[in-house]
């Protein structure tokens, strides 16, 4: 083989990962900012539980380097890139370890969400399914977690500038592009078949967390029944 | 619930009463304060969303204006950081220690449930939108510094 770049990240990783950006860094403002924004931080979590629902099935779905059976870190691949001898494309090993990381870590902030409240007056939407109890727990668990949430986004960052400063190799283009610059297979799989049903599946797990399938509360009694006092 | 509504009522009004409330009591009018505001702001938040009715959102904006101008501050007398009311209080010890910045998270609050209070009179349901995302803003403004997340 003599060509110089090949397909790395497929169309559909691409758009989730900037997505998921744009998300988190949305749901960190309004959540920071409160007020009225709450309820559009309620709305961001359901957009993420689809991204997240989205990206678990694209690890299954989707195309070679997307795939978790491809990149998952096994110690034995952790030894090799520690040694400095990892030169596969896609996710490095410790890359790898980062992408669960931040995909559990997500995972468990739309999750802890959608059953949290805000000591206000705004409830996550399956709110009812908990009680007050659990709610406040998740809720506290929900603030927690945004602690470590902070630092794994902070070293992502960090580790994208040292391989852009230090190992000359910019991983933002690729997930830009696609591309990857040197040898390598291109990305076979993940076809619009596979799309549609991650799509689907997704679709539904927002469905599901956006609560709307709960009963309606009772109706209010009319206003003529209300008493004077 | 009315008998204690009324019991926090005369007694912040009383003022130089307060000073003679036991401890368990003054955790226990702050969170049936809280709780009576908490039920308030629902109110207002059901208005908004649901059908409007500008009664309702008066009333409810009465109630969260009198409890913030109560000064219910009295009732965080000294030692009561610690201790159960309903249930333990979960104020931070910092909201006895940093009196700065606790007087700028209530005089926001004032600020914003006189505001509010007087947007709910003005019956524009815009208006009592945006006021309730502002008041709602100085209660977290206060929970963020001041309340222990569980």
């Amino acid at each position: 083989m003599n060509r110089t770049r090949h397909r790395l990240w497929d169309l559909p990783t691409r758009l989730f990962h900037w997505l998921l950006v744009l998300a988190v860094a949305a749901a960190i403002i309004s959540g920071q900012l409160g007020g009225n924004l709450i309820v559009w931080h309620g709305r961001i979590g359901l957009l993420i539980v689809g991204l997240i629902v989205f990206r678990l099935l694209w690890g299954v779905l989707g195309s070679t380097y997307a795939r978790f059976a491809h990149f998952f870190p096994t110690p034995a691949k952790i030894k090799v890139y520690l040694r400095g001898e990892w030169r596969q494309p896609g996710h490095n090993p410790l890359g790898a370890l980062s992408v669960f990381a931040v995909l559990a870590l997500v995972a468990f902030q739309a999750i802890s969400g959608l059953f949290a409240n805000d000591d206000i007056a705004f409830n996550g939407p399956l709110y009812d399914l908990v009680g007050r109890d659990l709610s406040n727990r998740l809720s506290g668990l929900h603030h927690l977690a945004s602690n470590a949430l902070y630092a794994l986004i902070a070293i992502h960052l960090a580790a994208i500038a040292f391989y852009g400063r230090v190992k000359k190799n910019n991983l933002v283009k690729p997930m830009i592009t696609g591309w990857r610059e040197g040898e390598g297979e291109d990305a076979q799989g993940g076809g619009l078949p596979a799309l549609i049903l991650a799509l689907i599946l997704a679709l539904a797990a927002v469905y599901g967390a956006s609560g709307a399938w709960l009963a309606e509360p009772p109706a209010p009694p009319p206003a003529a029944e209300t008493p004077g006092w | 619930m009315k008998k204690l509504m009324l019991a926090v009522l005369s007694l912040t009004l009383a003022g130089g009463a307060t000073a003679q409330v036991k401890p368990e009591d003054a955790i226990k009018f702050r969170q049936s304060a809280y709780a009576t505001m908490a039920w308030s702001m629902a109110r207002i938040k059901m208005n908004v969303e649901g059908t409007y009715n500008k009664e309702e959102v008066v009333k409810a904006a009465t109630v969260i204006q009198a409890i913030a101008n109560s000064g219910m501050g009295a009732l965080y007398l000294p030692g009561t950081d610690k201790g159960k009311g309903w249930e333990e209080t979960r104020v931070k010890p910092e909201l006895f220690t940093n009196k700065e910045g606790v007087g700028k998270v209530a005089m926001a609050f004032n600020k914003e449930a006189n505001e509010m209070a007087k947007v709910a009179a003005s019956g524009d349901v815009a208006a009592v939108k945006e006021q309730f995302g502002k008041l709602g803003g100085t209660c977290k403004g206060c929970h963020d510094d001041f309340k222990v997340k569980k």
